[in-house]
């Protein structure tokens, strides 16, 4: 408890410092919970996401960082290992793999990682699955750029 | 707009500050136009008529009125004086930074509410300021006069541009708030300069790569390599010397102490702090860096680094328990 508390600080603090380090991730704790963090992330290029910004969010439990933190998309987001409609994200280093060497930030980093490299083959979001086991590669950017498109950018107008 | 009366000469006080509320008026109408005909080129007709206007009426204004202009400042801080002074007696709409805002700032949309406002507040400021500057009253009220009529001319004389340019306003206040009010998302992107196309982890050598990270190289190379086997002894100690120690536990970011740093309980020369090893052997007792059982790594192969960390966990236990 007192332990996860100390680390969550810490990590508070480095990402307060290094606010400017890494453009794409935008981490913020809660402002009276600190085992309650949101994480604006930016879509990487060369992406159907490209251009959205997905806001994640943080669930850190309380033997963390033995523990791995639950993420979920808030954001809307077509891809293969994301559930469309919980947020839900299929990551092994959320899971079984997860290490206690990892960060909050790092994190980040693994899931606009794994939104550059889907794994159609652990699909928590069959279509999208199916369209890229299936070889539609088009057909599952048109869409995963659609949604984007609707849910993960400023509406104009 | 009403022509008539601009082209009046000043006889009285009331009308030079009349006009002077119309010059107001018709600075206000020339900003707006500017800011109508840079936000929206649609209305063009509208714009040009209207400029055509402004022009040849501040011109005959602007003569009756260079020496109004001084009064008309000094006018804004009488005004204000008084708003302050008697404020109490006022509700909290008619305070002194909203009245003097709605004066300076109204605009064709909303006279008839800004300029009734104007016209209680003038009032109140009457019945309790008699020695105060008559010009100051005189000019609350033209003012109001002023752009109560100008209102009426606006909607009589030309009344479908002038609506037209309202609607044109409508739109255009929408549209400006709404990014504004938007989710925080746009101030996410409008804060972040774009970036270079970054998908890419950080590489080993990076300097932004926190230290914390998994080494996933060497993760790679120790639990894997066939020929690790035969090395296992040797190179933990070589990995100590090359790679640079960390000054903090990379599991609870407390700063490593002497007997930390020199701690390696697995081979692939992961640092990390007595406390966090215990808790991990208590949990799943596997490295963080490349996840291989410690208990394998001691019992099996790494003799003398178990031996020692035997030991170090052992006078640990012992300091602890005096």
């Amino acid at each position: 408890m007192q332990a996860s508390r100390a680390r969550l600080f810490k990590e508070y603090k480095e990402v307060q410092r290094e606010k400017t380090a890494d453009p794409d991730i935008q981490l913020v704790c809660d402002d009276s919970n600190i085992f309650k963090w949101t994480a604006l992330i930016k879509g990487p290029s060369e992406t159907p996401f490209e251009g959205g910004v997905f806001q994640l969010a943080f669930s850190v439990p309380e033997q963390y960082p033995l523990q791995p933190p639950q993420v979920r998309f808030l954001t809307k987001i077509f891809h293969p290992n994301v559930h469309f409609k919980t947020g839900e994200i299929c990551l092994d280093i959320l899971k079984n793999a997860w290490s206690p060497a990892w960060t909050l930030q790092s994190v980040c980093r693994a899931i606009i990682a794994l939104m550059a490299h889907p794994e159609p083959d652990s699909p928590l979001n069959c279509d999208s699955g199916n369209l890229l086991r299936s070889g539609d590669v088009r057909g599952y950017q048109s869409m995963a750029r659609m949604y984007t498109r609707l849910a993960a950018m400023p509406k104009k107008g | 707009m009403a022509s008539g009366f601009i082209s009046d000469p000043p006889l009285s006080k009331k009308k030079r500050t009349n006009g002077s509320a119309k010059l107001k008026q018709i600075k206000l109408d020339v900003r707006r136009e500017q800011w109508l005909s840079r936000v929206k080129k649609g209305c063009n007709v509208d714009s040009n008529g209207r400029m055509d206007n402004c022009p040849s009426s501040k011109h005959t204004a602007s003569e009756e009125n260079r020496s109004s202009c001084k009064e008309m400042t000094r006018k804004g801080e009488d005004i204000e004086g008084t708003c302050i002074q008697d404020s109490d007696s006022r509700s909290t709409i008619n305070s002194p930074d909203r009245s003097t805002y709605s004066h300076d700032e109204s605009s064709g949309k909303d006279f008839s509410g800004s300029s009734s406002n104007s016209i209680s507040t003038s009032c109140s400021g009457n019945d309790s300021e008699e020695e105060d500057d008559d010009g100051c009253l005189d000019d609350w009220e033209a003012v109001a006069d002023a752009l109560y009529a100008n209102d009426k001319s606006h909607s009589v004389v030309s009344e479908s541009p002038a609506e037209h340019e309202a609607e044109c306003r409508y739109t255009v206040l929408e549209d400006d708030k709404n990014p504004r009010v938007d989710f925080s998302k746009a101030d996410f992107k409008s804060e972040v300069p774009e970036s270079k196309p970054n998908r890419r982890a950080w590489k080993p050598d990076d300097t932004l790569r926190p230290r914390c990270l998994p080494n996933l190289s060497k993760q790679r190379n120790s639990p894997l390599n066939p020929n690790w086997r035969g090395s296992r002894k040797t190179v933990p100690w070589a990995w100590q010397t090359i790679i640079p120690q960390p000054s903090q536990c990379p599991i609870c970011y407390e700063d490593l102490d002497v007997t930390d740093s020199s701690f390696l309980p697995c081979s692939c020369g992961f640092h990390l702090c007595l406390f966090c090893h215990k808790k991990i052997l208590e949990a799943d007792a596997r490295c963080p860096s490349c996840r291989k059982l410690y208990d394998h790594v001691d019992g099996n192969v790494g003799l003398n680094i178990g031996a020692k960390a035997f030991c170090i966990t052992q006078s640990c236990r012992t300091g602890t328990g005096w």
